[in-house]
């Protein structure tokens, strides 16, 4: 790939583009299989880069500006900061260990989400189209549900199918259609998930309509959906 | 008499300050991070095991706990070569020479190599004998229920 398209490609992702730009890429992605291949990676990199560097630190304050700042907000503040270190040292032990976590730019851990209870809850990322990597999902989710069912302890399962994952939930494709289906109806707490982006992207660039099985649920991007329920404190399994 | 509050009162944000930095040192003590492998392809696993030295290199091994957990196909990292005779499911069996070596400097710097039971049990694995420097403590009930509860323990997800 040439230096101007990589970074055409850079712009893309980030929407800096101009419509007819967006228009002239978008028609160029169309010919060229491995653009459009680069464009989903990078558009991945990128949101898994947003959760990663989520709520950076705060910028310090520049020294001197707020020197006149009134004694009383000090206080208050000073304040506010004790019962912080207070609170912080009475919390009890099993909030820290619901905390997920995922790493800033030193490498420190960030807590984006607590989990309300001691519900486990994953979402499992299917991008392959490979049916033994399919199956092996299924044998492993039903083994989670069961074992989890058996022993009374909560648990939400999420597996979303985005890309060559679709497969999974399409009728034409799908080699588990029946077994989906049972699952979905054993297991309340296991949903299956159908990425829309990718389902446009078939309509526009290979004029397939896609047809879901029943069981399958739609959002609007399989991406944004992983980050999102990471950001809510839920484990992340890449399958 | 508000001089003097003054004066107590900045004292009091001072010590808080800094009671409240040194707990935040002591905190990011070390960096938890799994690494999941469920392929068998020789070239990403010894791609995977390249990206966990440097990883090492950059953060240091004190100041790490690394894990790695395997299952399914992944088990043939640790997988040793005549073991594929008698084992059901395995294409790879990689655990060679050379990928032995790089095992053993990783344990040599912390890394903890965990290995699912489900797979041991429905491939017909014998842990002890099949399995590269293997011990009971390697073993978990299930590798992606592992994933899971080091997740919500605080540890980082890289899928290599």
């Amino acid at each position: 790939m040439s230096s101007s398209n990589e970074l055409d490609l850079n712009a893309f992702v980030d929407g800096e583009l101009t419509a007819d730009q967006q228009a002239e890429f978008l028609e160029a992605m169309r010919d060229d299989p491995e653009l459009a291949r680069q464009a989903c990676e990078l558009g991945q990199l990128k949101a898994q880069l947003r959760l990663a560097y989520a709520s950076p630190p705060p910028p310090r304050l520049r020294g001197g500006a707020r020197v006149g700042a009134s004694w009383r907000a000090i206080a208050a503040s000073g304040i506010l900061l004790v019962l912080g270190v207070v609170a912080g040292w009475l919390l009890p032990d099993d909030v820290e260990r619901n905390r997920f976590v995922v790493l800033d730019a030193d490498g420190r851990g960030q807590t984006p989400a607590t989990a309300a209870n001691d519900e486990t809850r994953i979402v499992f990322h299917l991008t392959n189209a490979d049916p033994l990597v399919a199956a092996e999902l299924l044998d492993e989710v039903e083994g989670m549900l069961a074992a989890y069912q058996a022993d009374h302890r909560p648990l939400r399962v999420e597996v979303v199918s985005h890309s060559d994952g679709l497969a999974l939930l399409r009728q034409s494709l799908t080699a588990y259609g029946t077994r989906i289906h049972e699952l979905a109806q054993r297991f309340p707490n296991l949903t299956f998930v159908a990425c829309r982006n990718t389902i446009d992207r078939l309509r526009v660039e290979r004029g397939i309509e896609v047809r879901l099985v029943p069981d399958a649920e739609v959002i609007d991007s399989g991406v944004n959906h992983v980050v999102r329920r990471q950001k809510e404190g839920w484990s992340y399994i890449r399958v | 008499m508000t001089r003097y509050l003054k004066f107590l009162l900045a004292g009091l944000i001072g010590l808080a300050v800094w009671t409240g930095a040194t707990a935040a040192e002591t905190g990011s003590a070390k960096q938890k991070v799994v690494y999941h492998i469920n392929g068998d392809d020789p070239k990403q696993q010894v791609g995977a095991l390249r990206n966990i030295q440097n990883h090492i290199n950059a953060v240091g091994k004190d100041n790490l706990d690394l894990r790695v957990v395997m299952h399914g196909n992944g088990l043939s990292l640790v997988l040793l070569p005549d073991a594929l005779k008698h084992t059901k499911g395995f294409k790879n069996a990689n655990a060679d020479a050379q990928q032995q070596a790089a095992i053993d400097n990783l344990k040599i710097q912390g890394v903890q190599f965990k290995v699912c039971a489900n797979t041991v049990k429905g491939r017909m694995v014998n842990a002890s004998e099949d399995l590269y420097d293997f011990s009971e403590a390697d073993i978990v009930p299930s590798g992606v229920a592992e994933l899971a509860i080091l997740q919500s323990q605080g540890f980082a997800y890289i899928k290599p």
